[in-house]
């Protein structure tokens, strides 16, 4: 048999080596280089500033404390181990809150986008309890548990578990019908087109709000220890504040920022994982 | 010996409230789709179905598949009554319906997975079935990761990967190019040649309808009956140049014969349809 098989569309999408998600392409790798590259002048000048501008008595030293010295200042507190322990209390509270909520919400969502009886039950007061702020009900929660570790656990939860029901309610939704079809076809069980067809559709949307969660509860769990604590990274900025040890209140914050950027790069790289069976960006590259 | 035999079946759809439609001068809120539809099929015979658009040949699909309850009749296999998916019927669809957080390999062994056969029997099976569709080296690929004739290979690997007795296949090839239909047309012959299991094979293509069948079954407009069943008469194995040839030229022109009136009455519905809502 002889096809003109050479016109044929038919190719598919060449692939680079078998890159793992968490790893960057090159091209994203060129584009971060050229990001950094542009942005970090205005970073430097912030800096400079900052370090600059007390030393010249513009600014008072009290309140803003030369760069070098706030970076003095986290080396102490890098050195004596205090800040792991705090910053360890802190995440550690943040991730019991948002393990709880993801307990809670992928099972309840689940059975919220695929039973609409179900949904319309709990649908409104979802919605109030939703629009009600985790930070108006901080005081509810001290009051009815304690300033113990409850109530910080509590609050990460209640900061966590909309993001991750909404967004597994709408995965649980958005199942291609098609997809339900062909496994129904295939013989496929009730329990069985739960586990290996609806979820694994939903999984996208839920890794997306997980990723809102867990940055939600850990600002979170920041404010309640502000408020009410005697550990975690939020009490050591309120209470280096209070003492007027302004140093250690910006080496605290600087730290949180820091914090911020790493968990935001996992939780993009574990997206990234999670959903590699997604038409990938290698696709377009000839 | 018959393996499906269809029977007096008629499949009417409830619109939602508010919508209507104009049968034969009335509105009503109901649509025939299948208006008894007689039809036995050969065990290891391959059928191909053609009719107008929107002929209720995917519903016949479904019905035999037991995804759809017919209004009234019955489809049986083997003798029993269908009343859902049946564990040896398989179904490929025009629109591959690959699930794609799963490789191609696993995509081949899902319905050995969801029938409780071991890991290491359905992975086996899964590499020969992918093989024989050339799709060894391309096990770990997600379907986003293959052309689409790749994805259909895959899709009717999976079909045939817990050897069905029917094999459903609505419009396979309609959404590949006609080099890559070509070519599966083809290797979907020379597997089945090998396990010789019974086909209904719903297309558009009056070429594909004769290149593969061993009768094709003409429907009517709807509501669809069956207005013919022609026998095709070609010698197997059938090369794709069968297709320059004075007998399939023949054919081409029978089956033409009997869609034309069908094609115009489903247009001529179509437009009184549309004319009424405007």
């Amino acid at each position: 048999m002889t096809l003109a098989t050479d016109k044929s569309t038919d190719v598919p999408p060449r692939l680079w080596w078998n890159r793992p998600a968490f790893l960057p392409s090159p091209s994203t790798l060129r584009q971060a280089i050229h990001t950094i590259g542009l942005g970090l002048p205005a970073l430097l000048v912030l800096a400079l500033l900052w370090e600059v501008a007390p030393r010249l008595g513009w600014i008072n030293a009290i309140f803003f404390p030369p760069l070098s010295q706030v970076l003095a200042a986290l080396g102490d507190m890098i050195a004596s181990g205090l800040l792991a322990r705090h910053i360890g209390i802190s995440l550690e509270r943040a991730a019991v809150g948002f393990l709880l909520a993801v307990v809670v919400a992928i099972p309840l969502g689940l059975l919220m986008g695929r039973y609409s009886l179900f949904e319309k039950l709990s649908d409104f007061l979802v919605q109030t309890l939703r629009n009600t702020s985790q930070f108006a009900l901080l005081p509810v929660f001290i009051l009815v548990l304690g300033i113990g570790e409850a109530s910080k656990i509590a609050i990460t939860f209640y900061a966590a578990v909309f993001f991750l029901l909404i967004n597994t309610i709408v995965g649980v939704k958005s199942v291609d019908p098609l997809h339900i079809k062909a496994a129904r076809s295939m013989g496929t069980s009730d329990w069985d087109l739960f586990r290996k067809v609806i979820l694994p559709s939903a999984v996208p949307s839920i890794v997306a709000g997980a990723r809102l969660g867990v940055k939600s509860s850990l600002f979170s769990v920041i404010a309640a220890e502000m408020l009410a604590a005697q550990s975690g990274i939020g009490y050591l900025i309120q209470n280096a504040s209070l003492m007027l040890e302004t140093d250690r209140m910006y080496a605290g914050i600087l730290t949180l920022t820091v914090i911020g950027f790493l968990l935001n790069y996992a939780l993009v790289a574990f997206e990234a994982q999670a959903t590699r069976w997604r038409a990938s960006e290698d696709k377009g590259l000839a | 010996m018959n393996r499906i035999a269809i029977s007096d079946v008629r499949k009417t759809f409830q619109l939602k409230p508010g919508q209507s439609v104009v049968i034969d001068g009335h509105a009503s809120d109901r649509i025939p789709v299948l208006s008894g539809v007689d039809l036995d099929i050969r065990k290891g015979e391959f059928i191909t179905l053609v009719g107008p658009s929107g002929s209720g040949k995917s519903v016949l699909l479904d019905i035999i598949a037991g995804l759809t309850e017919p209004s009234s009749g019955f489809a049986a296999i083997d003798g029993h009554k269908v009343t859902r998916p049946h564990q040896e019927t398989a179904y490929v669809f025009q629109q591959y319906a690959l699930f794609p957080w799963r490789t191609a390999l696993q995509n081949v062994e899902y319905p050995l997975e969801v029938r409780g056969v071991g890991r290491a029997a359905r992975r086996v099976k899964a590499q020969h079935f992918l093989s024989l569709f050339g799709l060894t080296g391309f096990e770990d690929r997600y379907p986003s990761q293959l052309s689409g004739g790749m994805q259909q290979r895959v899709a009717i690997a999976r079909a045939l990967s817990t050897d069905p007795e029917v094999l459903l296949m609505d419009e396979p090839f309609a959404a590949l190019d006609a080099q890559t239909r070509d070519i599966l047309q083809s290797e979907l012959l020379r597997i089945w040649e090998q396990i010789k299991t019974t086909v209904v094979f719903v297309t558009h293509s009056i070429d594909e309808a004769i290149f593969l069948a061993d009768r094709i079954v003409v429907m009517t407009a709807r509501p669809a009956r069956v207005k013919e069943s022609i026998d095709v008469d070609l010698p197997r194995p059938r090369d794709i140049e069968i297709r320059n040839s004075a007998a399939f030229n023949a054919y081409r022109a029978r089956v033409w014969d009997a869609l034309r009136e069908e094609v115009r009455k489903a247009q001529q519905d179509w437009a009184l349809a549309s004319a009424y809502n405007a």
